[in-house]
């Protein structure tokens, strides 16, 4: 017999009694099924931590204007978060850096740039020590950096018509598109280094603002809003490639607009930056970086050993960690690592090892006992199957078939349940993943050598437990087994 | 001219825990192509365990069996294998179909164990031709609950006769079945020797079922104690019409 008769027969064989055939492959189809799926949401967990690490930056190294004296655990960083501010009340900071536009409800007229930039009251959040020679500096002489983006950062309200957003407004450099992996562009592109430097009056939309402005659909790119009442054309419309971090009112990069900084320095008439966003060429160099900056900074604001710094270098880890990953994600990693803000990048990536490692333990116990289980199934039923067929074994033999064809044959039954069961469970784990996905909205990633590990793995339990019963089968006396009652 | 059987001095023994039994006791015999031998005795005396040395389903303990002019008394299980399926045809007493597996599937099954590959189109028109020839082309894809004894006997015959073997060894083929449809069996075999010179073999306790053979031996304690040419063998057909008309079997 070829093997495509052999495995015909075979099936032919199981679908005469289907009942049982099916029951006897649950058993397979479920171990199957869990490990897929299981192996599938576990990588889904992690291609989204990785993403969300990646997207928010693990290289990127933020520098903020003023060293603010933080009490408790969190007050949202350097920056004022003026979302978390008002889902939470006033942060827990001791020297309140409070601007008027904290208050988005409250109406007033553009403050002036001394009072936002805060030039006449160095201390309060000390926002005028970085200069765009600063970030000059850090471009071409520290070692490793790849991009440099500095920043203003303001509130403003942009106008179009008859709408109006009080939104973000990020005075930045052409590099920061390339700096923020997470970007996507919906509509235009970012503005050019040559609009950059020439300070155009282009700005660029996040998703929400466009929402808000534009309703969502329609292309802006080529209209015009007014900033300051100064008119702004719009070349672009900027949106996140990662579903978790879908631009919601309030958030930092998606509520906002961005613009040239140039033209903000000179519509504000300011020399000041807020920030300097740096990344540096590999994820492993950002603390080598990070203190090459705070060095050079240290040196070029002339300050003397006892002194503390005037601005804050941040790395990206702790603040990707905490935000965007689902809640328990990221309750699970904070937990486990304590002052996550000190742990270097090594250390966090033993971390997410560590916790890798004890899920795919925890995966490959479940997928061997329930493969296990399987396998004894299978092979009961091909035992019972075997005494059955004693007289079919018999009848066999007598008309010419050799020990052989016997053991192949029962070989075939039991592959082609593990195999049918294993296909079952690759099936139903492929529907359940895309379940986990749109229920509860974890991302689950079916990967084809999780599957072909799965189907191989049937097979292999199918031989491995119909062995035995098949040894059985092809041992017979063909007078006894054609005598058997 | 060889005979097709040649067999002496064939003893098989059966250890049974400490006792030995003598269960064929230097059997010598020959078997002619084309004859119709019946093989007749009570039980234990021996007729079967003759039977599956003869069919090559067992060895004997001590002796030669030439089949075919190949002694065959020393052949591993898989070469028996081999001589089965190319030499001998099995009609048994209780038909051994396939339960849920169709007449012409069952007919088909040694044409999967002979070796050469067949294409199945080719292995379904020879299994439908053997069903044509035992008169059930009709039933072809009847299961064989859905046959009367009569019936599936056929289709067993049908099956011995797949691979077109000289030799047939019908083991109490008529047991399971009436005087009428007995009658109709040994027909087939009365006609499958005079027509295609296969050599019939059959074993029974009934000694009116014998008398269709061309050459009744008779067995008892494991020896031979009679064997004589049957020159007077009853006629199947003969029989078959001067019986009452058959009642129309519904299938």
């Amino acid at each position: 017999m070829t093997h495509r008769e052999t495995f015909e027969l075979a099936t032919k064989t199981l679908r005469r009694n289907p009942l049982r055939s099916a029951l006897t492959l649950v058993g397979i189809t479920i171990g199957v099924g869990a490990v897929v799926t299981m192996v599938a949401v576990g990588n889904g967990a992690r291609a989204s931590i990785e993403e969300q690490v990646v997207a928010a930056g693990m290289n990127v190294i933020t520098v903020v204007a003023g060293n603010y004296q933080m009490k408790g655990e969190d007050g949202g960083g350097g920056v004022v978060d003026h979302q978390a501010w008002f889902d939470a009340g006033p942060p827990d900071i001791a020297l309140v850096s409070s601007h008027p536009e904290d208050d988005p409800m409250e109406k007033h007229d553009h403050p002036t740039s001394r009072q936002r930039l805060g030039d006449s009251a160095a201390g309060l959040g000390a926002a005028a020590t970085l200069t765009g020679a600063d970030a000059a500096a850090i471009r071409s002489e520290v070692r490793g950096v790849q991009y440099v983006s500095a920043g203003v950062h303001e509130s403003a309200r942009v106008v179009r018509g008859d709408r109006r957003w009080f939104t973000r407004l990020h005075g930045a450099e052409t590099d920061l598109s390339r700096i923020r992996r997470s970007w996507t562009f919906k509509h235009g592109r970012f503005f050019s280094s040559r609009e950059s430097e020439d300070g155009d009056q282009v700005v660029v939309l996040g998703t929400v603002a466009h929402q808000r402005l534009f309703g969502g659909e329609t292309n802006p790119v080529g209209a015009e809003v007014r900033i300051w009442n100064q008119p702004f054309r719009v070349i672009g419309v900027v949106a996140s490639t990662n579903w978790a971090t879908t631009g919601a009112v309030g958030d930092d990069q998606f509520d906002a607009v961005y613009v040239p900084l140039t033209a903000v320095h000179r519509l504000l008439n300011l020399t000041k930056l807020n920030s300097i966003t740096i990344t540096s060429r590999s994820a492993g160099e950002t603390t080598n970086v990070s203190r090459a900056v705070t060095a050079l900074l240290r040196q070029r604001h002339r300050i003397g050993d006892a002194h503390p710094d005037d601005f804050v270098v941040r790395t990206q880890a702790s603040v990707a960690l905490g935000k965007g990953v689902s809640r328990d994600v990221a309750r699970a990693i904070t937990g486990n690592a304590p002052g996550l803000e000190q742990l270097t990048l090594e250390q966090l990536s033993k971390t997410l090892e560590r916790s890798s490692r004890t899920m795919t333990l925890l995966l490959a116990s479940v997928a061997g006992v329930s493969l296990l289980v399987g396998g004894i199934g299978i092979m009961n039923i091909m035992l019972l199957s075997v005494t059955e067929r004693t007289r079919e074994i018999g009848l066999r033999m007598a008309i010419g078939a050799r020990s052989r064809d016997v053991l192949t044959q029962f070989l075939a039954e039991a592959v082609t349940l593990s195999l049918i069961g294993g296909l079952i469970g690759v099936v139903l784990a492929i529907a359940a993943a895309s379940g986990v996905e749109r229920v509860l909205r974890w991302s689950a990633d079916v990967s084809f050598g999780a599957i072909a590990l799965a189907v191989v793995v049937a097979g292999a339990v199918g031989v491995f437990f119909g062995l035995y019963p098949a040894r059985q089968a092809a041992r017979l006396n063909p007078i006894d087994a054609l005598r058997f009652e | 001219m060889l005979p097709l059987i040649q067999i002496s001095d064939l003893s098989k023994i059966y250890v049974v825990g400490d006792v030995k039994v003598l269960a064929l006791r230097r059997v010598s015999l020959d078997i002619t192509a084309g004859e119709f031998v019946t093989i007749v005795g009570p039980s234990g005396s021996g007729k079967s365990t003759f039977m599956h040395i003869l069919g090559c389903l067992d060895r004997p303990t001590s002796g030669s069996y030439v089949l075919n002019g190949r002694d065959v008394s020393k052949l591993s299980s898989d070469e028996l294998a081999h001589v089965r399926n190319s030499t001998i045809g099995f009609v048994f007493q209780s038909f051994n179909l396939l339960s849920r597996t169709s007449a012409i599937e069952n007919v088909e099954l040694p044409l999967l164990y002979n070796g050469n590959t067949c294409a199945a189109s080719e292995r379904r028109q020879k299994a439908m031709k053997a069903l044509s020839s035992v008169g059930l082309a009709d039933r072809a894809h009847h299961h064989p609950n859905q046959l009367s004894g009569g019936q599936q006997q056929r289709v067993a015959i049908a099956r011995a006769l797949m691979t077109a073997p000289p030799i047939l060894l019908a083991d109490e083929p008529t047991g399971n079945l009436d005087t009428r449809t007995s009658i109709e069996v040994m027909e087939i075999f009365q006609q499958l020797q005079r027509d295609r010179g296969i050599t019939v073999i059959v074993i029974t306790h009934e000694h009116q079922i014998a008398e269709y053979g061309t050459r009744i031996i008779g067995f008892r304690d494991g020896r031979i104690v009679s064997d004589a040419p049957n020159p007077r063998a009853r006629l199947a057909s003969e029989e078959l019409e001067q019986l009452p008309a058959p009642v129309t079997e519904v299938a």
